[in-house]
C-alpha cells in the first residue's frame, strides 16, 4: 500500500469552473452551481481509483483545456440524407444548423428555452442514471452545462426518421465544451437516436458529454454512438439508462482511439420484461487510448441483457474493456450475457480486459467471456496464397473479427459508412506498420 | 515451366523433404502418390510459399524465376494455385469479398481494368456452377461451414476463376463422391492447355481415370523414389506400396 503515498492527488484546475450557465432557467442553473461547487479542486481519478486504473495517465486535464471552445472556422457538417438533424457545436445547440422534426408527438428543446415547470422537472431528473462513483467527470459536465437539449416522446409515437445529433467542436484552439442531452421516451414511443462526434481543426480539445435516456413502460430506443474523429479530440462520455417494463435498449457504439477516449455506458433494467443490448467496437492505432467502461443493473425480476463489445489494438497503442453485470436481490429470472473478444494486432499494443459480475439473485443466468487473440497465421496464409497481399489479408480478417457488430447497425446509410471507416483506419494502421 | 533441383525442407528442424528432382513441362498433368506422411501436402505448401517449412538446400524455379524469393502472394500472381487438402474457413470475411478481392489483385497485375460487381457477379455464378455450387455460398463467409465436398468445389471454383499457369491439387478428391469426383475433374479438364500444367496429389487412380496424368511420382519419405506413365498409378492401385520397397508404417514413421 506504499503506493498511496507515491500517487499524489491532483486537483482540478479552478480554470474547470468558472461562473456560466446564464443562459440557463433558474432550477438548471441551480444545479449547475451545486455541481460546479461540489468539483471544484476535486482530486481528479488516478491509478489507484479503481475504475479510472488503466487510463488516468491518458487524463491529462491542462488549464488550456479548461475555456469553452469557440467557432475557429467554418464547421464541415457531413450532410446525411433522411435524418432529422440537430446540430450542437462546441457545447451549444446550433438551431440554425439543425433541421428538426416538425410533426406531432416529438418535441425538441434547448435547455434554455423551457419553461420553470419543465426545467424544473429536468433538473430533478438530470445525472439520475448515472452512478456518480463511477463517473467523476460527468459532475464536470452538469458543473460546466450552458446549454442541453431536451428530447421527448410522448406515448406511442413513433418516429418516422432517426433523429441524428451531430457534435461540433472546434479544435483551432484549445479548449472544452460539455454538450448535454437527455430524452425522455414515452410509452410505447420508438426512435432511432444517432450521435456523432465531429471536429475541425488540431489542437487537442476536450469533450465532456453526458447523455441520458428514460424509456418508459414499452419504448424502443436505439442508440448508435459514432465516436471516430481524430486523436486530438479527448473525449470522456457517459451515457446513463433507464429501461421501463418491457421496454427495449439497443446501442451499437463505435470509435476510434485519441490521445484519451473514455465511454462509460450505464444502463438500469429497471422495469420486468426489459432488454437490453449492448454492441461496442473500438479501434486503436499509433499511440491511442480508448476505455470502454459499461454496466447493466438488473433491478427487477425478467430482464434480459446482451452484450458484446470489440476491441482491436495496433501499434502501441492500449484499449479497455470493462463490463459490470450486477443482478440485484430481486431479479430472479435475469438473463445475462456479456461477450468481449478483443485482437492485438501488434505485439507492442495492450488490451486490458475485465468482467465484472455481482449476482446477488440465484435463478438466473449470467454468461460471460473475454479473450484477447491475435490474427490467424492459417487464413492469412490462404488468402495471400490467392494473392492478395498481407496487409489487404489482414486488414480483411480484421473486419472480419467485427463483421457481425457493424452487420447489426441497423441503418444501411451508417453501417456502409461506418464499414468504410473502420477499413481505411484499420489499413492505415498496416500500411504505416509495414513503412 | 516449374523445375525442382534436390529440394530438403524441414519443419522445426525435422527434415521432411530429403532431396526432391521435378520437372514439369508446359502442359503437363504429374500426379504424386506415395504413403501418408511421406511429404506430398509438405511440398505443395513449400511451393507456395508456406513460412512453417524452412528450405534448407535445393532451388525451385517457376518460369526461369527463383520461387524461393518470392512471397507467398506474389507466387500466386506469377500463376501458382494451391487447392488445399484442408481449406481453411474464414467467417466474416464473404467468399464474394474474398474472390473479388484475389481476382481483382490478379487482373490488376496483368494490367487488366479490375471487373466491376456485376461483371464479377456473373463470372462468379458461372464458375460456382461449373462445379456445381449454388450461388447461395458466393454470400458466405470463405468455407464457413462448407461440407467436405463444398469445401473442396470452391477450391477448384477459385482456380477456374484465377486460371493459373500451374495447378496444384492436394488431395481434392478425398471425401468426394462419384459425381462430385466427376464435376471436379471436368472442371480442371476444361482449363487444360498447351501452356498449363497440373500437379495432382491423390491417393486414388480413380481420379486419375477423370484426369489423365503424363507422368505418376512416387513420393515416399520424403524423396521421389520411383517416377512413371499412368500405368504406375494403376499398379500402385492393385499392388499398394509395398513392392516398392517400403511400408507405409515405416514410411509415415
Ligand atoms: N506444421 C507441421 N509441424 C510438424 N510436423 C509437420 C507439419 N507439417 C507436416 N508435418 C509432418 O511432416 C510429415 C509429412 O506431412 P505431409 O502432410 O506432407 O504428408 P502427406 O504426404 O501429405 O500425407 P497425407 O497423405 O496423410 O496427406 C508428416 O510426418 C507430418 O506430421
Ligand atoms: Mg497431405
Amino acid at each position: 500500500m506504499t503506493l498511496a503515498h507515491k500517487t499524489p492527488l491532483t486537483p482540478l484546475d479552478d480554470a474547470f469552473t468558472p461562473e456560466g450557465g446564464k443562459q440557463l432557467p433558474a432550477p438548471l442553473k441551480s444545479l449547475r452551481d451545486i455541481r460546479s461547487k461540489a468539483i471544484t479542486g476535486m482530486a481528479l481519478p488516478n491509478r489507484r481509483t479503481e475504475n479510472w486504473k488503466y487510463s488516468s495517465r491518458y487524463l491529462k486535464l491542462d488549464p488550456e483545456l479548461a475555456p469553452q471552445t469557440q467557432a475557429t472556422g467554418d464547421a464541415d457538417y457531413r450532410s446525411v440524407e433522411g435524418v432529422y438533424r440537430l446540430v450542437i457545436r462546441n457545447g451549444l445547440v446550433d438551431l440554425e444548423s439543425s433541421a428538426l422534426p416538425t410533426g406531432d408527438g416529438i418535441d425538441i428543446r434547448r435547455f434554455a428555452d423551457l419553461d420553470d415547470v419543465t426545467a424544473q422537472s429536468v433538473a430533478r431528473k438530470l445525472d439520475t442514471t448515472l452512478d456518480h462513483g463511477t463517473t467523476q467527470l460527468a459532475a464536470l459536465n452538469t458543473a460546466r452545462l450552458e446549454d442541453g437539449v431536451l428530447i421527448r416522446l410522448s406515448a406511442d409515437t413513433s418516429v418516422d426518421q432517426p433523429v441524428y445529433i451531430q457534435y461540433v467542436t472546434d479544435a483551432g484552439a484549445s479548449g472544452s465544451n460539455y454538450p448535454r442531452v437527455m430524452v425522455e421516451a414515452g410509452q410505447g414511443s420508438k426512435m432511432t437516436l444517432v450521435e456523432e462526434y465531429i471536429s475541425n481543426g488540431d489542437q487537442p480539445v476536450l469533450v465532456d458529454s453526458v447523455s441520458e435516456l428514460l424509456l418508459d413502460d414499452s419504448a424502443n430506443i436505439t442508440y448508435i454512438r459514432l465516436c471516430m474523429d481524430p486523436a486530438n479530440v479527448r473525449h470522456i462520455g457517459a451515457t446513463g439508462v433507464k429501461v421501463g417494463a418491457n421496454a427495449r435498449f439497443d446501442s451499437h457504439c463505435i470509435g476510434f482511439g485519441g490521445d484519451l477516449r473514455r465511454h462509460d455506458l450505464q444502463v438500469r433494467l429497471e422495469g420486468q420484461g426489459g432488454y437490453a443490448r449492448l454492441n461496442g467496437i473500438a479501434l486503436t492505432q499509433d499511440r491511442q487510448h480508448y476505455d470502454n467502461h459499461t454496466a447493466i443493473d438488473h433491478v427487477v425480476p425478467n430482464c434480459d441483457s446482451d452484450e458484446n463489445y470489440r476491441c482491436l489494438a495496433a501499434d502501441r497503442s492500449h484499449a479497455i474493456f470493462n463490463g459490470r453485470i450486477h443482478i440485484h436481490p430481486d431479479a430472479q429470472q435475469s438473463h445475462a450475457d456479456m461477450n468481449n473478444k478483443n485482437l492485438l494486432l501488434s505485439t507492442n499494443a495492450e488490451i486490458d480486459t475485465k468482467p465484472e459480475l455481482e449476482i446477488y439473485a440465484d435463478d438466473v443466468t449470467c454468461a460471460h467471456g473475454a479473450t484477447v487473440g491475435q490474427l490467424d497465421e492459417g487464413s492469412l496464409f490462404y488468402l495471400t496464397s490467392r494473392g492478395i497481399d498481407r496487409d489487404t489479408a489482414a486488414t480483411m480478417l480484421s473486419m472480419a473479427f467485427v463483421h457481425e457488430l457493424v452487420g447489426q447497425v441497423p441503418l444501411e446509410d451508417i453501417r456502409e459508412a461506418v464499414n468504410t471507416r473502420l477499413t481505411d483506419f484499420i489499413e492505415a494502421s498496416f500500411r504505416r506498420a509495414a513503412e | 515451366m516449374l523445375t525442382i533441383k534436390n529440394l530438403h525442407a524441414s519443419v522445426e528442424g525435422t527434415p521432411i523433404l530429403k532431396g526432391i528432382n521435378l520437372e514439369i513441362k508446359p502442359g503437363e498433368v504429374h500426379a504424386v502418390m506415395g504413403p501418408n506422411g511421406s511429404g506430398k501436402s509438405t511440398l505443395a505448401q513449400v511451393l507456395v510459399g508456406h513460412e512453417a517449412f524452412e528450405v534448407t538446400e535445393g532451388e525451385i524455379l517457376f518460369d526461369g524465376q527463383n520461387l524461393l524469393e518470392l512471397e507467398v502472394e506474389e507466387r500466386a500472381l506469377a500463376g501458382l494455385f494451391l487447392a488445399f487438402q484442408y481449406p481453411v474457413e474464414i467467417p466474416g470475411v464473404s467468399n464474394l469479398q474474398f474472390l473479388r478481392t484475389a481476382l481483382n489483385t490478379l487482373r490488376k497485375h496483368h494490367g487488366q481494368d479490375e471487373l466491376d460487381a456485376p461483371s464479377f457477379m456473373k463470372l462468379a455464378k458461372e464458375k460456382a456452377k461449373q462445379v456445381d455450387l449454388s450461388p447461395d455460398f458466393l454470400k458466405r463467409g470463405v468455407n464457413e461451414g462448407f461440407s467436405g465436398g463444398e469445401k473442396k468445389r470452391n477450391e477448384i471454383m477459385q482456380m477456374l476463376m484465377m486460371e493459373p499457369r500451374l495447378g496444384i491439387l492436394d488431395e481434392t478428391d478425398s471425401g468426394l463422391d462419384i459425381d462430385a469426383l466427376k464435376t471436379i475433374a471436368n472442371g480442371v479438364n476444361t482449363l487444360r492447355a498447351d501452356d498449363r500444367s497440373f500437379l495432382v496429389v491423390t491417393h486414388y487412380q480413380r481420379l486419375l481415370n477423370h484426369i489423365v496424368p503424363d507422368v505418376v511420382h512416387v513420393l515416399a519419405n520424403g524423396q521421389i523414389i520411383k517416377t512413371g506413365d499412368k500405368q504406375l498409378a494403376m499398379e500402385l492401385e492393385e499392388h499398394g506400396y509395398g513392392w516398392l520397397g517400403i511400408n507405409e508404417a515405416e514410411a509415415a514413421g
